[in-house]
């Protein structure tokens, strides 16, 4: 099975977001970054579907220099190949990211095509759906279990209070959601393989960003909370407090 | 095992001399290998995350089942075995990077995982033969088999020249005859590889028959080991230690390490060799814990103030950081030292360790303060953070025993000169040369001083400060010996001062040079904070060697020992109020 994953590197979950001076970007310049979590559960599927049918693992990742080391991560767990789809910049449009991805897709006759159903940073969650548009093929997304057999794909999506099942033929793009797998962790052994395997770059065909930001903005600041009493007689006060004040209920 | 051509640069230090190219500019992880370093970094703390709870395995004493099997797959036993044995040949920087994330995650894991690599069969690839490389090392590297290190026995802790194990010779059967016991050995209970130090009869050059200690490699499976119950200890609960007893082990001879004989300086070395990882697993810890007690004085509110806006609380998180920025300093320094591979680091190694493990364990007990009565709570990690770090100021040679090693080694040289000197003067005719020689020498040093290369303008005071008081560190070093003569091998306080001074001088330097360098690199304006810790520190350090180097001269150590006389005579404090 020739398995195709699309991965981006996204700042680690436990960074402290600073914006630019202009609030147009985040400053990058103190991130740690990682292999976006949801991918990982795309590229240990693709694995686990390598090891039941044989085929061969393509990485393949849209950016700067540095989602290099993203796509180290991915080797490291065990793919086989990389293609570093290479722009001056991470864009935020996810159509347009979608469309240079589409374009490399296209030439690789893969029979599936992995993805996380969503990146931790800009949260589009838009990707999966963009690409099976465009690609012309089945695309399911925030998968939890995949079962293929043969060309026929079985997969259960989470919905709403519901799992949701969905059948389709392969070639088909699959966004994975937490709780398809367990990723592997990358042992030191795959890691010095990973440094040998070549990442193969290419100008990434990005057409304009017809999204644009116009500004990033913290979080408003939480005021302080407010204890109201600490038996029962305090019920009323609360309740008052939470439908008048808070408006919640 | 790689040469040492250079001097170590606090030996020079103490004879007046300073190699600053030694020290300048702040050794760099190669960029590859840092790369390499992260991945393998973002790999263990994963799989931390998922398998990895400090406080359970606290409770229970052990770790759950598979871990070290899952640890084994992933390699992390393979650390410091060269690649062509099937290991992944870490230089000594990244290796000791790698154990500052493992002691900070949890310090028992990185206690089995550096009894193992650290020193269980460092002696095999410092001083191994190519067959008994290819035979065994491949298998520690998977974790096939695990490794400890036996040296120390119930007579013989830091006296380890006095160990009672014997290797006899069967010249027959072409193998040694092993007996004796070890005590607290690291991975006593699981390990399968022991490098063991025992004692053999042998020919000294007279031709005398002498013992000597030789270095073996054993097996489990050679029969006749067995190990004791599992200890239970203060901290490191996880980890292995236990007895472990050698009857009748057939050793064969191609299992000697090293030369015949030479077993204290295998023994001594491998030491010097696995302090550093344990220095970096100390600073790792205080790292986590400086992060859990931060967050609770960000929010814990008294008096409608947060705790961290409270001058004693700045106070403490300010001395920790810069303790440990300059603790760090050295430590990097010091694994750069020895992955040049022709530097004498022993010392270096040695203060580290001293001073990593003292840092650590002052910070993490500040930490457990400024968190008040949640630190003395076990459900929080405070207290399980200190009681894990307090044998690190025990084992792989007390501090103690460090702080003489650091004195009386940075002092030999030193006092081997001035007993040619002495010799000189007897016969001042026919040692001229010496003593002029050495005339030089002490003017040099009293109208000049030792200088150091320029650093950036806003570390020159720091830079002064160091100079000045190097120079009087040497000064302090040669009076004494002088004044003492060849009794500085029982004045165990004198010795203590010229190490801490020794300390607090290496680790401005290796402060200097990392913000020095840094500096050159980003400019200084994208250097304030580090520049400030790094003035601070040389502003408190050369203090503290002031003091340090007066006490040298002028103390109470008579009294001091007088009364510790006293007392012991008495068996017991024996006074009671009027």
């Amino acid at each position: 099975m020739n398995i195709a994953v699309c991965v981006k590197q996204t700042p680690d979950t436990e960074t402290r977001v600073k914006l630019t001076d202009d609030q147009k970007a985040v400053n990058e310049s103190d991130i740690n970054f990682i292999l976006n979590p949801y991918d990982e559960f795309a590229v240990e599927e693709a694995l686990k579907l390598r090891e039941t049918n044989g085929g061969e693992v393509t990485i393949i990742s849209l950016g700067p220099d540095r989602v290099k080391s993203a796509i180290r991560s991915a080797l490291a767990m065990g793919a086989d190949k990389a293609i570093h789809l290479v722009a001056d910049k991470n864009p935020s449009d996810p159509n347009a990211v979608a469309g240079a991805l589409a374009e490399e897709l296209k030439t690789g006759n893969y029979d599936l095509i992995l993805l996380g159903k969503q990146a931790i940073d800009d949260d589009h969650a838009q990707l999966p759906s963009l690409l099976g548009e465009k690609l012309g093929l089945p695309a399911v997304t925030v998968v939890v279990k995949l079962d293929i057999n043969g060309d026929q794909v079985t997969a259960e999506r989470e919905i709403d209070g519901a799992h949701e099942i969905v059948t389709c033929n392969l070639p088909a793009v699959i966004g994975a959601q937490r709780g398809l797998n367990e990723p592997r962790y990358a042992s030191l052994k795959g890691i010095m393989k990973a440094k040998k395997i070549p990442i193969e770059e290419k100008p990434a065909a990005l057409a304009a960003d017809q999204l644009e930001i116009e500004s990033f903005n913290y979080p408003p600041e939480k005021s302080a909370g407010k204890i109201v009493g600490d038996s029962a007689d305090a019920v009323p006060e609360l309740l008052r407090l939470l439908h008048e004040e808070a408006k919640v209920i | 095992m790689a040469k040492e051509n250079l001097p170590s640069f606090s030996k020079g230090m103490f004879s007046g001399v300073i190699l600053d190219e030694l020290v300048f500019p702040y050794p760099k992880m190669k960029e590859e290998e840092a790369e390499d370093l992260k991945m393998m970094q973002d790999s263990f703390r994963k799989f931390a995350e998922d398998h990895i709870d400090g406080q359970k395995i606290d409770e229970e004493e052990k770790y759950p089942d598979g871990l070290i099997d899952q640890l084994k797959e992933l390699g992390f036993m393979g650390l410091s075995v060269p690649e062509e044995y099937d290991g992944f040949g870490l230089s000594a920087t990244a290796y000791t990077k790698m154990f500052e994330l493992f002691g900070g995650i949890n310090p028992s894991v990185a206690i089995t995982l550096g009894a193992h690599q650290s020193i269980g069969y460092k002696g095999l690839v410092l001083y191994g033969n190519e067959e008994q490389k290819k035979k065994y090392l491949p298998k520690l590297a998977s974790g096939e088999m695990l490794a400890a290190y036996c040296l120390t026995e119930p007579g013989a802790g830091s006296d380890a020249a006095g160990i009672k194990t014997k290797a006899v010779r069967d010249e027959e059967n072409g193998v040694y005859i092993l007996n004796g016991s070890k005590i607290w050995i690291t991975n006593g209970g699981v390990a399968d590889f022991f490098t063991v130090f025992a004692k053999e009869e042998m020919p000294d050059k007279d031709g005398k028959m002498t013992e000597k200690i030789s270095a073996f490699l054993v097996t489990r499976d050679m029969g006749g080991i067995t190990s004791g119950k599992e200890e239970h200890k203060l901290g490191l609960k996880g980890s292995s230690t236990t007895e472990v007893f050698f009857e009748d082990v057939k050793v064969p001879f191609e299992n000697l390490l090293g030369e015949r004989g030479k077993g204290f300086k295998i023994a001594m070395n491998v030491l010097n060799n696995g302090r550093l990882g344990l220095a970096g697993g100390s600073i790792g810890a205080l790292k986590v814990v400086m992060k859990e007690a931060i967050a609770h004085i960000r929010q814990r509110k008294q008096f409608r103030k947060t705790l961290s806006e409270f001058e004693m609380i700045k106070e403490k998180v300010a001395q920790m950081t810069v303790d440990l920025f300059a603790t760090e300093s050295m430590i990097y320094l010091t694994s750069g030292l020895v992955d040049r591979g022709d530097v004498d680091y022993s010392l270096e190694s040695a203060m580290c360790k001293i001073r990593a493990t003292e840092v650590t364990w002052h910070g993490v007990n500040e930490c457990l303060q400024m968190v008040g009565g949640l630190g003395f709570m076990k459900e929080y990690p405070y207290q399980r953070y200190l009681r894990d770090g307090r044998v690190n100021m025990i084992f792989e040679g007390t501090n103690e025993i460090l702080r003489m090693f650091t004195a009386l080694a940075g002092m030999h040289e030193r006092g081997q000169y001035l007993r040619k000197i002495g010799t000189a003067l007897k016969g001042p005719i026919k040692g001229f040369g010496v003593l002029t020689d050495y005339a030089t020498q002490w003017l040099k040093g009293r109208v000049s001083t030792e200088r150091i290369r320029d650093v950036h303008p806003e570390l020159a005071a720091a830079k002064v400060q160091f100079e000045t008081w190097a120079k009087n560190m040497h000064f302090s070093a040669e009076r004494a010996l002088i004044h003492v003569g060849k009794n500085i091998i029982y004045r165990e306080m004198i010795q203590e001062r010229l190490a801490n001074a020794a300390i607090d001088l290496y680790a401005m330097i290796a402060t200097i040079s990392r913000v020095d360098t840094m500096i050159t690199e980003k400019g200084a304006e994208n250097c304030s904070v580090e520049i400030k810790l790094c003035n601070t520190f040389a502003d408190q350090a050369w203090r503290r060697v002031r003091r340090n180097l007066l006490m040298v001269d002028s103390n109470n150590d008579r009294e001091m020992r007088e009364i510790a006389d006293f007392i012991v005579d008495q068996e017991k404090y024996p006074f009671e109020t009027i």
